[in-house]
This record gives C-alpha cells, structure tokens and sequence, in this order.
C-alpha cells in the first residue's frame, strides 16, 4: 500500500523518476489451503468493494475427450446449469439472479470453470450451489429433453463462433494441422457431426469421471478472508466424499513438431481483407517457463504492438502492411503456435507482402535486438500485473487457469521480477529459434472467393 | 449519505476530528487554511465517496480516493461529438481523436508510444454521435510524468502526415470490411428504415475520407476539446490536492472555449411493415429489431428498465432466452435494451439462429411480445426483476476502472452526484401497473422494424 506524503507532488515533478511496476505494492499475497477431501482453495482478498468473484475450476478440459466425442466436456458445461436433486430446472440461475448475482462459465482445451460474482454477504450461497451440481446433478435422459435442447443451443453456439467468421474458419484448419496427433487438433467446441451425436449416457459417464473435489479449484476473490472462506468452505464442499474416480491422469502429451512446411488457404465471399499468417513451433510456460517468457519478450520487441520492429518497418515505413506483428500462445499447458501475421495494404498482393515481411523478420533478427527495446518490453509486462489487481475477475482467472494445468502460484507471484530477468540476449535466442530458417511452418492465406485482391 | 464543504487538506483533518468528543470548533472557515484554494465538495455514497471539485483552472472534477492499487484511472469527456463533422466531411472527429495520441510537441508517434510504454501508462481518445472523450490509466508512481504526456497531448498533438497516411489506409480497409460485417450492415439498415435524414444517419464514405485534412482535424479539436464544460473522473490513490493541478497542467493548452451546434432529435419513421434483408453468405442469420424508446427523464424510464429485465435483458432469467434458447434451442443468445440516449431512444433486440430458422425465431420474437402486450408481467417476475437490477448494482463498483466509468456516464447524461444511491428506490418504486401499461404502449410487435442479414428462410409465416 502507499501513502502520500505532503508536496509529494513537486519531489515527483522534480525527480521525475520512471518507477518500477512493482516498488509500491509488496504486500499484498494470496492465501491457499486444501480441503480434507482434495480440493485446493486459493483466496484472492481485495477489499475495495462489498463484492465478490467465486469459481470453482475443473481440472478437465476438451483435451481428456475419448475419441468421436469431441464438444462433450464443453456441451457439459452447458449441462451443469441444468436439474438438480435439489434445483428444478432453471433455478439455479433464478436463484442467483435474485441475490443480485451474475454467473456463467466457460471451457477451454485444458479446464472447465464455473464462476459468480455476487455482493460478499451471499458467498456461502453460491458455494452451496456449486456444491450441489458437483454431485446432485440430473442429466435428462428424454430424447426430446434438456440434453438435447442444449445441444442443439452448442450448435447454434458453433454457428456463430465459428461458421460464420471466415477468419475463425481457416483458424480451426490450421490449429487442425498444427496439433494433428495431439487433442488439441480439434477445436473446443466439437466437430459438428460429433456434437450433434453426443448422448445423455456420455453426460453421465463425463459427470461421474471428473466431476468431483479432488479434481477441483475453488478460487474466490474479493472482499473476504482466508479465515472466512476457509469457514465457508470446509462447511459447503468440506463434506463432499472424494469420488475415488479421478486419478489426476490428463490427456496432456508432446505435441508433435512439424514435419513438413504446408499452405492451408480458406476463401470465402464475406472475406474483404486478406490475411496472411505463418504458424510455428512454440513453446509454453508450464513446460518451459524460461524460454516462454524470454519467446513473450521477443516476439513482444519483434511484433507486439505498434512500437515493434517489423510493424515500424512492415507499416510504417514500407508501408505495404496496414497491420504487422508476432505472438506465441504459452498459456495452454501444451506447446503452441508462435504466429507471424501481416495484413496488406490497398493494392498490395499477397506475394508482395509474403516477400516483405519474411525479408523483414530475417533482417530484424540477422541485426538483433536493442536493451532499450527489450527493458521496455519487460516493464510492461510487470506492469500488467498491477493494472490486473484492478479487476476480482482478472485476478480468478489468472490463478485459476494456471492452477488448473498445474502451476505453482509462486510462478505468479515472482513474475514481474522473473519478466524483468529475461536478457537481450535470451529474448533474441528465443525468437531466433523458433522462426530459423529451415524450421517448418504452415503458412495460412485468407481470401477473398475468387481468390484476388 | 452526507455532504460536506471541506476547504483543503487542514479540513479533512476536521472531519476525523469532528467523531472525537474533544472536537473544536475552528479551522474550516479560516481563510489560510485555503492555501490550495481548493473548494471540495465530499459525498459520501452507499457506493463510493465522491469528492467533486474545480480546479483552479475552471475544470469540473468527480474524484473517488483509493489507496489500495498504486494505479489512476482518469476519464475527460466533452459533450459534443462525431455529429458536429462538417457535411461532406464524415469522420473528421474519428480521424482527429485517432491522432490524439499518434505524436505531440518534440515526440514523434513513435517516440510518443514508447514513452507511454516506458511510463508504463495508457492514454487514448475516441468519439460517440454526441461525446469526445480521452481515457487513460498510470501508476501512480508515475503520475506527474503522465500528466506531462496528456498535457503535451492536449497542447501540440503534431497531426503528422505518417499517421494520417496509415489512418487514411486502415479506413480504406474499413470501408471494405464493413460491407460483410453482419453488425454493420443490420446498423445502417436501421438508420436507412428508422432515420434516413438525420445526422446519425450519415456514415464515412471514399469521398469524405478524401475530404478529410490535417487542418480539419486541428480545427475539429479546438472545436470539441476544450476547457469549459469539460468532465473529469478519477479514481486512484491520489488526494484533491494534488490531482487539481496536474489536470490544470493538463488542461493548459486548450482553447477556453467554443461554439457547437446541437443535434436535433431523432424523429423515429413508422416501423416497416415487412422484415428488411440484407444479403449476406453465411450459415447464420442475424436477426436484429428496434421499436421507438423514452427519454432518459422520462418518469417510465425504469419502468422500461425493469420490464426490459424480464423480457429479454435479463440472459435466462429473460422470457426470450427462456423460451427461444431454452425451450427451443433455436439460438446461442438473444437479448433486448433500452438505450435511451439524449437525441435518440431505442428499444432493440436481437440474437443469431440459422438460416433455416429465422423465420421461426422471428416469430417466436413477435409472440413474446404480444403476449407481453397483452396479459403483461407477473407479480413473481416484477420481484425477480428488481431483486437482480437493484442487487447487482454493486457489482459496477468493484473496480477503480468500471467506477471512473460509471461516474463519467453519470456525468455526460447529466445527472446528480447522488444518483447511484437513488437509483435503486427509483427501481423499487416501479409498480406492476406501470409495467404492464409501459408494455401494452412500447412492446407491441408492430413498432418493431426487423432486420435480418444473412440468407434467412421461413420468413413468409
């Protein structure tokens, strides 16, 4: 915490410093504890408002899907807002929604999690109805039923996140070939014709496998104590037996380098702007942390923003781009993509631009990186863990996922200082690695129909 | 709740004191303890505590102290906006607000944004029909130095030709894109059936980009940036005191004032008889639709408010979630609002099913509605609906980013300092008489117009 002091307004015009992100605010910490049972509790406290955000994570994503039944741990998710012993249909939502309380989820490759955010006076609440679907849960098994309602909701759902955005389109193909051998080849939302044959006996069986506390995270951030949601907790979920079921085993694997350099191109009618993108292998921060947060810092210096070298060259110079810029995904617990991307100016073909950018990228890394490039990266990056205290969800979200794919939460808390500890010379490593010359790649074109510009 | 004058940071002491048995009488009328001058109106919400000011400087300041994250959140907004381009030349305010923070004084655009990033602050304009506004976020570490950066923002923004030229080819891009944006395309289709002749009808066109100079743009900034009637809000661990001077500081280089003209109100056409399509290849149909809204001030506003809730503002608590998500499974989502702005008040819906059942989730839509109409809420669902509107409303406080925001469209709509504690007894106060004759007068099918862009079907029922 800090404090103003008197005139502290004119030391600071005069001084004029550059603070570091992190020199004002060492106290604030995280508690955590573990219930009898299994499940993990880490409590967030920020006690700006009455308010407060309660999830509870499920170690179990689309990746742990049994093969043809891709979309379940998902359409699952869909299912959990459903019937209860104790619910009726509809009353759970109707029950937080007259506490003043607003609630959803969601589901990615590596985990589900269920979330509310509610005044602190209604906390144990929402613990009591997130205990009872963990193991009260109802799945209709009436063919015309809820089950069945709610699939055809996540194919409108696919519809509408997927189908009808040609970028998204070429983004499944290309993930496709990717991840091809590893779970994360298929999207998580489920193939269509796989969603769409999915059945109420596989909801059971999906409910019963990882639906229980020792495979769960209760995360709550906000206006609480360790000591009141250790209370809250022991008595909610405290006397949930374990199932005995989950043996922690996840579907988690190598992903598979590419073998060979290919071209995935998607046209469509509705394509006004081409895109061109080059995935490689990357890498991610459960896996190797190090080369992560050094890869976050090059492609940051390299591609991140308006301030990069190859948008200042791409865009501003050459001016053959309107966008330009490099990215890895490192927060999946398997390896991703690093993605170099640009789109064309006006009047710029697609071979024109290929031609620049790959120049470019060569050339920037041929000549290497500045410190004060690299310096800036870093503090924005540590920065970026203060401006997140100024949101509970932010905050949830950030332990929770990286607890769910088995993180340690010091990694969280020393981040800043670890960000600030990649060198010029790691950070140019990294980027140099994965976009060297003769690596593999799958290049990605997005078109127009007829195919021209 | 409580209001009070404190005169400076010697009267703050007061207040703390005034709790004391041993409390004086002394100091808050004393002229010397006014060496800041700073006249601090404090009051002390169910939500938050607001200190308003005006700064030396003339400038209007909401100010929430919190001391708990080393971060400002400061909003400025000025109550005119992208209406006042000159005929011919839409989307002048647009250009200028993008170049707000492309470069100023000495600093190039790229010198200006790595500055930023080495202050590791934010600062960025944008622009409504009727609102220009500039945000920005710093540590507070580091304020003096970001002041510094929006105060050379505000005084000398360079308008050079590198980013006017990049501007001008992203919007080029923009026109494309736009014409297979489903949002955009339903958008001006509304304007074109409900409002074709007003302002906010008018859009950025080839010929008007072209119009466009960096003059103009220096021009449109003296016109809509400037020092009277401006509006700040913070939100931060910083004290009245020393916020006031660096907004002056801010402040400085922006003309006094200036003229601009009002925007007439919208006057809404006759709702189309027929669904409108727009053509569009795609698997799904986006179904949007909009019907004639009350004013803001207007004593059915939350009325409109709660009803909205149970209808189709409130996700599954909704009657349309429950009934076409739900029962149906015909959509992902389909919601309604009420957006009751100065010039224009729409009540508009909408969601996304496939082609196959637009025609059916249109229809679906319309029974809704006339069943609303018709035998209107009931006692259960007029409870739910306030018990969610007033119950959630602290969940818009927990953080300085949505607080800064809050106050800020508090204060462009106009409305007192006290009005987040008053808001919930004006929705408490809504009877389910109200509801049901604002339902018969604003949600009968035939004042909506519906529009629909994709390559729907079954629109013949």
């Amino acid at each position: 915490m800090k404090y103003w002091i008197s005139g502290g307004l004119i030391a600071m015009a005069l001084t004029g410093g550059i603070a570091l992100a992190d020199s004002a605010d060492s106290e604030w910490a995280p508690e955590t504890f573990t219930l009898s049972n299994g499940m993990d509790v880490v409590v967030l406290p920020d006690h700006r408002a009455p308010v407060v955000t309660h999830m509870v994570w499920y170690k179990v994503g689309a990746v742990d899907e049994d093969p043809g039944k891709s979309g379940i741990a998902h359409l699952f998710e869909h299912v959990m807002f459903k019937e209860t012993d104790d619910l009726e249909d509809g009353e759970f939502d109707s029950t937080i929604s007259r506490l003043g309380g607003q609630h959803n989820a969601f589901t990615s490759w590596d985990y589900t999690a269920y979330y509310q955010r509610v005044a602190k006076q209604h906390l144990g609440k929402m613990m009591e109805l997130e205990a009872e679907r963990m193991t009260d849960l109802i799945i209709d098994e009436d063919p015309e039923g809820s089950f069945i309602t709610e699939r055809d909701v996540v194919r409108e759902e696919r519809r509408q996140r997927i189908d009808n955005n040609p970028g998204v389109i070429l983004q499944e193909k290309v993930l496709a070939e990717f991840w091809e051998g590893h779970p994360y080849e298929i999207t998580v939302i489920g193939r269509m014709e796989e969603v769409e044959a999915l059945t109420p006996q596989d909801g059971i069986d999906f409910y019963q496998k990882y639906y229980s506390p020792e495979n769960a995270i209760l995360v709550v951030a906000g206006d609480v104590t360790g000591e009141e949601v250790r209370a809250l907790a022991e008595q909610h979920y405290g006397a949930i037996e374990p199932s005995g079921l989950v043996d922690g085993t996840r579907m988690w694997t190598d992903v598979p380098p590419l073998t060979e350099t290919q071209e995935i191109v998607h046209s469509d009618p509705k394509v006004r702007q081409p895109v061109w993108y080059r995935y490689y292998n990357g890498t991610s921060q459960k896996r190797d942390r190090d080369f992560a947060l050094a890869l976050d810092v090059g492609l940051d210096v390299l591609g991140g923003g308006n301030t990069s070298l190859l948008y200042v060259a791409l865009v501003e110079e050459q001016k053959v781009a309107v966008n330009a810029g490099t990215f890895a995904w490192t927060g999946l617990h398997d390896n991703g993509p690093a993605v170099i991307y640009a789109t064309p100016s006006p009047g710029v073909s697609m071979e024109e631009l290929e031609a620049a950018v790959t120049a470019e990228l060569a050339k920037q890394l041929a000549a290497g990186f500045s410190d004060a490039d690299v310096v800036r990266v870093r503090n924005s990056k540590a920065a970026s863990s203060i401006y997140a205290r100024d949101s509970q969800q932010s905050m949830a979200n950030q332990f929770g996922s990286w607890l769910a794919i088995g993180g340690e939460i010091e990694d969280l808390l020393t981040y800043p200082e670890d960000v600030r500890a990649v060198s010029t010379e790691d950070a140019l490593a990294a980027a140099r690695q994965v976009f060297a010359e003769g690596n593999h790649y799958i290049e990605a074109l997005l078109l127009p129909e007829d195919g021209e510009l | 709740m409580r209001i009070s004058t404190l005169f400076g940071g010697a009267a703050l002491a007061l207040l703390l004191s005034a709790c004391a048995p041993t409390a004086i009488d002394g100091g808050a009328d004393e002229p010397n303890s006014e060496a800041t001058g700073l006249d601090v109106q404090i009051h002390d919400g169910e939500f938050a505590t607001i200190q308003q000011f005006t700064t030396p400087g003339g400038v209007s300041v909401w100010l929430v102290e919190e001391p708990s994250i080393p971060i400002l959140s400061l909003r400025m907004a000025w109550q005119a906006g992208e209406t006042t381009d000159p005929e011919g030349q839409e989307g002048l305010t647009n250009a200028m607000v993008y170049h707000m923070n492309e470069g100023a004084g000495d600093l190039e655009a790229q010198a200006f944004f790595k500055r930023m990033e080495e202050l590791n602050m934010s600062f960025a304009c944008g622009a409504t029909n009727e609102s220009t506004y500039c945000n920005a976020s710093m540590l507070t570490d580091n304020v003096g130095d970001s002041f510094e950066m929006i105060a050379l923002a505000f005084a000398e923004p360079r308008f050079d030709d590198g980013p006017f030229e990049r501007f001008k080819r992203e919007q080029e891009v923009s026109l494309q894109t736009r014409e297979t944006n489903a949002r955009y395309l339903a958008s001006r289709a509304r304007a074109a059936a409900l409002y074709p002749d007003h302002a906010y009808a008018r859009e950025t066109s080839a010929e008007s980009l072209a119009a466009i100079t960096q003059d103009g743009m220096r021009a449109q900034k003296d016109k809509l940036m400037v020092q009277e009637g401006m509006l700040v809000t913070a939100v931060g661990a910083i004290s009245p005191e020393e916020l006031a001077p660096l907004i002056d500081q801010a402040v400085a280089g922006l003309p006094a004032t200036s003229e601009t003209s009002e925007t007439e109100d919208v006057v809404l056409a006759a709702a189309a008889a027929d669904p409108i399509v727009i053509d569009l290849p795609q698997p799904q149909s986006l179904v949007t639709f909009a019907a004639p809204a009350m004013k803001r001030e207007d004593p059915d506003f939350y009325t409109a408010v709660v009803l909205n809730y149970t209808f189709g503002g409130g996700g599954f608590e909704s009657r349309l979630m429950k009934d076409l998500r739900v029962e149906k499974g015909l959509t992902y989502g389909v919601y309604t609002q009420v957006s009751s702005e100065d010039k224009i008040q729409l009540w508009s819906g909408g969601g996304q099913t496939k082609n196959e059942s637009a025609g059916e989730f249109i229809a679906g839509v319309k029974a809704n509605m006339a069943q609303m109409v018709a035998e209107g809420m009931t006692e259960e669902e007029l409870s739910a609906a306030k018990a969610y509107l007033t119950g959630s409303y602290p969940l818009g406080f927990d953080s300085n980013a949505k607080i800064a925001a809050n106050m800020m469209g508090v204060r462009l709509d106009g409305l007192p300092v006290d009005f987040f504690d008053k808001r919930n007894a004006m929705v408490e106060a809504v009877t389910l008489e109200d509801v049901n004759r604002v339902a018969a007068d604003y949600l009968n099918p035939d004042n909506f117009t519906f529009i629909i862009v994709g390559q729907p079907q079954g629109l013949d029922g």
